[in-house]
């Protein structure tokens, strides 16, 4: 009896005591201010929904331990920060996310954090200064191969704010530029500032990318496959297809984004029979807006790895014809799809040209010459990837094939033949080795065929470097 | 016997932090996000007020930035293959939070962009109006 009425109350102090010692723990958790707090990257147990009661609870118990455990932390790193010379500018400083890996946060998710990425690994890359390049090597049947620096392309970024940001990127083509030389390009392919309004809503201007395809938006060598850009994403939609503008873009929420640009219109004189409304971009170089053209995109993350989309173009193009109603109008659709190493691409877009007709007499009868251009474009494609390599490894292997479909004469306007050489089929079918996810070593052969008798399309084997950082 | 006081001790003191936790640790979610060109996927996370939530990012392709604006939080996703990175965030206040790339990934950068919506707690919810009558 005198044993257990002594116990008790050196239990009730201790109860106290252990009291006293969780109350202001969960004070300090409670009493952040009215931002949330600053995050630590953490591990939640496994055993958050494990069916035993008891054990749930110390599963929640050790949460919460660990989660004061993270915010000491990060006190601690909020005070290093403090006490080390301050960081400037709206990318992150490289420190970041190698200080939440620091050996002084060693809590379980530090450990699984290290073991998933290393400190090296996270802190790579984040400068304002980003790029990508293609180097090819391109062999068609008959001909002399061609090595060709393809793009070397830089993108510069500034934030002036949180709210205000600007983009740009430019491009060298084909590695050498001279006065009037078609060899080479050298574009100004993005310069433009978001303002960013809220979410559902932002406003952009200036030289924008058209958001038509998957291509156009999505250049990157590491993210297609083949050496070059598919046929579709080249001549039907002429990618990479840029102009000045304006306009707006979001997240609708639910997986839905959008944007919506009036651009700078297209040149109906410079279509061709071959490459479609190609060389009528008018690159935003003292560009003719006495009409402008309206673009637009909606996507839609159906779930993770399916990405659906669809695109527009309209606008009139008789700019340097004003005598001729003449307007271009462009549909898309597209989806991609990845489920583990499986990747799936098609895309189908349609031009239609309102007075084709018209502008072959016109360009026939100043240049002696008629484009022979269609009132209707067509082309498609479908594309299947597979990566052989485990997704644990760092390096990767994937091999594809791709079907393309494509006619810059599909249909012709009255008293025009269709010639069979521009109705093209593509098969391309290859490999691209990933050392490293940003490079790709990519190798390609492209049976092209057309109906032509006379022309014969040529198949071309082709091996590319790319990369981005 | 000394053993055994600190035996039903440590034993009540150890209950008291169990009846404690129980009552008070906050409910705690976990999410897995992907980042992609140019997009997160899901690019909105919807919590009750006062969850402790973890987001637990893993990149498709290139590094991706995750920053929630108005926050000190800014990590760098590693690349696909790579793993991936918690985040914690404490689901304190009602509203909603952006969080978007910070680090340059491509062309469409900036429309990488998604939100955390903080719910109010039903149990701070003002009691519904009666209906007109």
């Amino acid at each position: 009896m005198n044993r257990k009425s002594s116990s008790l109350p050196v239990n009730v102090c201790l109860c106290l005591l252990g009291l006293s010692l969780w109350g202001p723990g969960r004070e300090t958790a409670t009493a952040q201010p009215a931002t949330p707090a600053p995050s630590v990257p953490s591990q939640s147990p496994s055993d958050v929904t494990a069916p035993d009661p008891a054990a749930t609870e110390r599963a929640r118990l050790r949460a919460d331990l660990e989660r004061l455990e993270a915010q000491l932390t990060m006190l601690k790193q909020r005070l290093s920060a403090i006490e080390e010379k301050p960081t400037s500018g709206a990318e992150p400083p490289p420190a970041d996310p190698a200080s939440a890996l620091a050996p002084d946060a060693p809590t379980p998710s530090v450990a699984q954090a290290a073991e998933d990425a290393s400190a090296q690994e996270l802190v790579t890359g984040t400068g304002p200064l980003s790029g990508y390049m293609d180097f090819h090597f391109n062999k068609r049947k008959g001909e002399d191969g061609v090595l060709d620096f393809h793009r070397f392309v830089l993108l510069f970024t500034h934030s002036f704010s949180d709210r205000i940001r600007f983009v740009s990127e430019l491009e060298l083509e084909h590695a050498f530029v001279e006065g009037l030389e078609e060899a080479g390009e050298l574009e100004l392919e993005q310069a433009y500032l978001d303002f960013l309004l809220t979410p559902k809503f932002n406003v952009r201007a200036g030289m924008l990318l058209a958001p038509v395809g998957i291509i156009n938006e999505r250049h990157e060598p590491p993210s297609f496959y083949g050496v070059e850009r598919p046929f579709v994403d080249t001549v039907i939609i002429p990618s990479t297809w840029f102009d000045v503008g304006a306009g707006v873009h979001g997240d609708l929420g639910r997986g839905f984004s959008y944007r919506a640009y009036l651009m700078a219109p297209l040149d109906a004189t410079k279509f061709t029979a071959e490459e479609g409304i190609r060389d009528g971009r008018q690159k935003g170089s003292e560009a003719n807006v006495r009409d402008v053209a309206l673009t637009g995109r909606l996507e839609y993350r159906a779930r993770p790895g399916l990405v659906l989309g669809t695109s527009f173009w309209h606008g009139n193009t008789g700019f340097e014809t004003p005598r001729i109603e003449s307007r271009v109008g462009l549909v898309e659709f597209d989806g991609r799809y990845s489920q583990g190493r499986l990747d799936l691409r098609g895309e189908f877009a349609q031009v239609f040209i309102d007075g084709a007709g018209e502008i072959n007499d016109v360009v026939a009868r100043t240049t002696g010459v008629s484009p022979n251009i269609a009132r209707q474009l067509r082309g498609f494609y479908v594309e299947g990837g597979y990566r052989l390599f485990p997704s644990t490894w760092s390096h990767d292997f994937a091999a594809f094939a791709r079907y393309e479909n494509f006619d810059t004469q599909f249909r012709m306007p009255a008293g025009y033949q269709p010639l069979g050489e521009f109705d093209r089929t593509a098969w391309v079918t290859g490999f691209t080795y990933y050392p490293d996810p940003d490079v790709a070593v990519k190798f390609d052969y492209v049976f092209l065929q057309n109906r032509s008798d006379i022309i014969r399309a040529p198949n071309s084997f082709n091996l590319g470097l790319g990369w981005w950082f | 016997m000394f053993r055994y006081h600190r035996l039903l001790a440590a034993l009540s003191v150890g209950a008291c932090l169990v009846q404690l936790a129980s009552a008070q640790t906050p409910p705690r979610k976990v999410v897995h996000v992907v980042a992609e060109r140019f997009a997160f996927m899901p690019s909105e996370i919807v919590v009750e007020q006062g969850t402790l939530l973890e987001i637990r990012l893993q990149s498709d392709d290139t590094n991706h930035g995750f920053r929630i604006t108005g926050t000190k939080t800014n990590v760098i996703i590693p690349k696909r293959g790579r793993g991936t990175i918690p985040v914690l965030f404490d689901a304190l206040t009602p509203g909603r939070f952006t969080f978007e790339c910070s680090k340059m990934c491509g062309a469409g950068h900036t429309m990488m962009k998604g939100a955390i919506v903080v719910k109010p707690r039903a149990d701070r919810q003002p009691p519904a109006a009666h209906p007109d009558r």
